[in-house]
């Protein structure tokens, strides 16, 4: 087996991860304005201005000030959500295809009906529905907003790793060591723990990736179409001002893309590899 | 016996349009207030109640959704409620569907059409530079959002170029070019990330063939390349890529959500935006319905389809 | 005689994660017109990739082919693609080892068998199904128009293996390559292919190249035979002679462990020990030595050479069978 050599891609592809993340957790301690600071003499400048590199969109908001602090909330919901829903989508998953039967039967559908709503379809109705108040003409709070987003994103990633999760440790259950644990009387809570668990894991997180990238363009979406973060800090929310402001401003439009579009390369391309290098030990046994 | 398998496969799929709009109908009564609330805000108590009855809030979760069902198949999809009157979901639909068929279709022909080529090509190549250069920039591609996409070809060819219109849609009869025109950059946004999909889906399965045997005794037969790859290997191979493609309309129909917004194509995936953030629940219901009838029926299609284009899974369903 | 296919200094290589893997090293080997020859050794011995390669069917980047064949007095290996592509079919043909995996899965059976007559002969749809029909009466399928429509995975295991003979003559070949074409049979069906390709070959006046890993198989059905060890050929010889006179220790065992019907049921089979040497770092000595009843110090130090016994009985071994002197005790 020769060893695997991360090519220079992958090294970006980390490098802008860590980028992001490093931000989504301290970038509130970087000397960068909030996003809702006015710089009124700058109003339209392009990129590259001294002071101002990415340049400043039509309110007056800079934007490379708006990328750091949107990478705070964007990266960190799709954290969040991914987390959540790993760990809750792994839960399901592994019991389900360890105890079989009609728990399973039950989980297994639930998965296949939730995943043929489309995505967005689903974390849609789930906003609409989490974020209407009891009194209907009271705006929503922006915090509630934040969680009921996060609520919907981690519902739509619960199946998507949960089947992963239940496929995973279908083909492992059936291995000897597990049938031998089984036979020796060792107790299903410490199978799952110790051998289940440990195995399941790495398709796991190589499959987490990928779903990041879904949950981020996911928020992106929900924000173009007006019901994300309401004041628009995230990226996508900045591509929804950006868009309004396409023809005189594009560098307000492009320059989110272009972080969102290296986030969720990273994201796949990271997730990729890894799965490679899974299947790759797969292919060994 | 084959009876039998399609007997099952199609309850299967009747069993998810349940669940489906099952679990819509069970997010009314997630609500922390009552609809009718929601769907009058300025009505009189008097008119909520008439309202409750007629929607059959009143029945519980189980008689509202039995109502809605009963409603449902003898093709009333009921009303959308605005402060001034009601509208019927179906005149509406009547005006979102063609275009959102029509949206769909496009981009199933446009991403085949492209992937298909790139697909047997590549996985021809395999391994060779061609392959590598394809892979890779469709990786990257399919990366990018739709939507930003679609904001990008909104910016270079609507707004600097003016090319093309950045709004709206037109129907056949207001002229072909006219229709085309309006839908090149909806269509060309949503098949990106298509193209890149089926294009994996082929080259994977496309390699496996190629190392089947008789793909070795196709050559020995002295047949040319072109010819094997296309006769022996592309039809074995695109099993997967068509079922993906059939699992994919449903979603081009009610989940191009973003596009038809941005291009103000206003399909059935804004008629679903619509509803969610209008609070129109039993329109709501009754699109996510429709649109998994059609995810059902399209389904159903690529089974039949399947069995033609590789008989081997016919006979794999006699024994399942 | 005229030599239907000369193989001279032979090698493949394989560029595999683990290094070089060379899976034929320098052979030699003559197939006489009108003759049959069998090309025997365990799986991994080499055959079939030597078999392809002659054919010139080994394709793929990681693939090195040397040295050269001669076919019908032409180069093979000098020939541009479209050259070695216009020789299949009408000059070489092949027969696979598995009928299931090497007929296309989708395609009906007529389609299968007209196609070499469309794309290689020109004839047109009628005439090509018609002949089609013809080929399986000839190769002894019962209702052969019923046949035409059927699909691989309708078939017997015979049956298809009688299809696929019948898609490797339909362009009346010279040379054919039967690559075990019985092992994915069933024993009683395995002597009619046999004898139905020895028939076939008299009548169309081909030459055969039976590639087995069963001695009793090439008994019966060759002419000669050359018997192949971690890619190198360690004994050849006319089939009458080398079972007279055999010289290999590894020809021997692979004799004896030829299944036989007489042997009682529940009898151990005896099999060859051990394992063929790892094809990416040949051991320097005879390939054979760590399997051989008769290896000494030398075969372990020196690679024997193939040597003619003066006969045109080659053989590849420093104590050869039947001469006991020269082996120390
Ligand atoms: S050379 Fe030695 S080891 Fe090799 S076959 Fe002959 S006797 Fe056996």
């Amino acid at each position: 087996m020769r060893k695997r050599k991360y090519t220079i891609p992958t090294y970006f592809a980390f490098a802008w991860l860590g980028l992001a993340v490093f931000l989504a957790i301290f970038g509130s301690f970087l000397p960068v304005d909030g996003y809702q600071v006015i710089h009124g003499d700058f109003i339209d400048s392009p990129p590259l201005t001294p002071g101002h590199w990415f340049g400043v969109d039509s309110n007056g908001y800079d934007i490379f000030s708006g990328i750091i602090n949107g990478a705070r909330l964007s990266v960190f919901i799709a954290i969040v959500s991914v987390g959540l829903g790993g760990a809750i989508g792994a839960l399901l998953g592994i019991t389900a295809a360890y105890y079989r039967g009609r728990y399973d039967s039950f989980i297994n559908s639930t998965f296949n009906v939730v995943l043929s709503v489309p995505n967005l379809v689903l974390a849609l109705a789930l906003v609409a529905v989490l974020a209407t108040n009891v009194d209907i003409n009271e705006a929503v709070p922006t915090w509630r907003r934040l969680v009921t987003l996060i609520i919907s994103l981690t519902v739509v990633i619960i199946p998507i790793l949960g089947r992963i999760a239940r496929a995973a440790t279908l083909a492992w259950s059936g291995r000897e060591f597990v049938v031998a644990a089984r036979s020796m009387g060792m107790r299903d809570r410490d199978i799952i723990k110790r051998h289940i668990v440990p195995n399941v894991l790495p398709a796991l997180i190589a499959v987490g990736f990928l779903a990041v990238g879904v949950v981020i363009i996911a928020e992106a979406s929900l924000s173009l179409l007006g019901v994300g973060i309401p004041d628009g800090a995230s990226w996508g929310g900045m591509l929804a001002r950006g868009r309004n402001d396409l023809e005189y401003n594009p560098h307000a439009l492009y320059i989110p893309i272009i972080a969102l579009a290296f986030t969720v390369i990273s994201t796949n391309h990271v997730g990729d590899v890894l799965r490679g290098g899974l299947d790759r030990r797969e292919g060994r046994l | 016996m084959r009876g039998s398998f399609w007997v099952q496969r199609f309850a299967q799929l009747l069993i998810t349009v349940f669940c489906v709009t099952f679990g819509c109908s069970l997010l009314v009564q997630l609500l922390p207030v009552s609809p009718a609330e929601i769907l009058l805000p300025v009505g009189s108590p008097e008119e909520r109640e008439l309202l409750t009855k007629e929607i059959g809030l009143d029945r519980g979760p189980i008689g509202y959704y039995l109502k809605w069902l009963g409603e449902f198949v003898q093709g009333d999809f009921g009303d959308i409620y605005y402060s001034g009157g009601t509208e019927s979901v179906s005149s509406r639909l009547a005006v979102a569907f063609p275009r959102s068929i029509w949206l769909m279709i496009y981009t199933q022909v446009l991403s085949l059409a492209v992937a298909i080529p790139l697909g047997v090509w590549s996985a021809y190549r395999v391994g060779k530079r061609a392959d590598k250069a394809i892979s890779n920039t469709l990786f990257t591609l399919s990366s990018i959002p739709n939507f930003a996409i679609a904001l990008i070809l909104v910016l270079i060819l609507g707004v600097r170029l003016q090319w093309l219109p950045t709004l709206d849609y037109q129907p056949y009869s207001a002229g072909i070019w006219e229709h085309f025109k309006h839908m090149i950059m909806p269509v060309v946004s949503l098949s990106v990330g298509l193209i890149a999909a089926y294009t994996r889906l082929l080259r994977a399965d496309m390699i496996a063939a190629l190392r089947e045997d008789y793909i070795l005794m196709a050559a020995s037969k002295g047949l040319t390349d072109r010819r094997i790859l296309w006769r022996h290997a592309f039809r074995p191979s695109s099993v997967t890529l068509f079922t993906s493609a059939a699992l994919n309309m449903g979603a081009l129909i009610g989940g191009a959500i973003v596009i038809e917004t941005i291009f103000a194509t206003y399909g059935v995936g804004f008629e679903v935006f619509a509803a969610i953030s209008g609070r129109q629940y039993i329109a709501l219901q009754s699109i996510v319905g429709l649109i998994s009838i059609f995810y059902v029926v399209f389904n159903l299609i690529v089974d039949i389809l399947a069995g033609y284009v590789d008989p081997r899974t016919r006979d794999r369903r006699v024994n399942a | 005689m005229t030599t239907m296919m000369s193989i001279s200094d032979m090698y493949v290589r394989f560029e595999t994660p683990f290094g070089l893997l060379e899976a034929v090293r320098g052979v030699n080997l003559e197939i006489p017109a009108g003759a049959s020859v069998g090309i025997v050794g365990e799986s991994g011995s080499g055959k079939t990739v030597m078999s392809r390669a002659a054919m010139g069917l080994l394709s793929g980047s990681n693939v090195r082919r040397e040295g050269k064949v001669v076919f019908n007095g032409r180069e093979l290996t000098a020939m541009s693609k479209e050259e070695v592509r216009n020789q299949f079919g009408t000059g070489m043909a092949m027969i696979f080892q598995d009928p299931m995996t090497a007929l296309n899965p989708v395609r009906r059976v007529g389609t299968q068998i007209s196609e070499s007559l469309r794309v290689r002969l020109g004839m047109d749809k009628k005439q090509a199904m018609q002949r089609s029909a013809e080929l399986l009466s000839l190769v002894r399928i019962p209702d052969p128009e019923a046949m035409l429509r059927k699909f691989p995975y309708q078939l017997s295991g015979g049956m298809r293996q009688r299809v696929m003979i019948a898609i490797a003559i339909s362009c009346n070949p010279e040379l054919l390559f039967a690559d075990e074409p019985t092992t994915a049979l069933d024993v009683t069906v395995q002597a009619q292919i046999l004898q139905l390709l020895s028939d076939l070959r008299r009548d169309l006046k081909m030459s055969m190249v039976l590639v087995t890993h069963d001695l009793g198989v090439v008994a019966n059905h060759t002419d000669f035979v050359a018997v192949m060890y971690a890619g190198e050929i360690v004994e050849q010889a006319s089939t009458t002679e080398l079972f007279a006179n055999m010289k290999m220790p590894y020809t021997r065992a692979l004799l004896e462990s030829i299944p036989n019907i007489e042997m009682k049921s529940g009898a151990r089979l005896k099999v060859i020990e051990g394992r063929l040497p790892n094809p990416v770092d040949r051991p320097k000595g005879c390939g054979f030595v760590t399997r051989c009843t008769y290896a000494q110090q030398k075969c372990h130090d020196e690679h024997p050479p193939l040597v003619d016994a003066g006969n045109g009985h080659l053989y590849r071994c420093w104590y050869p069978l039947g001469h006991t002197i020269a082996r120390k005790q």
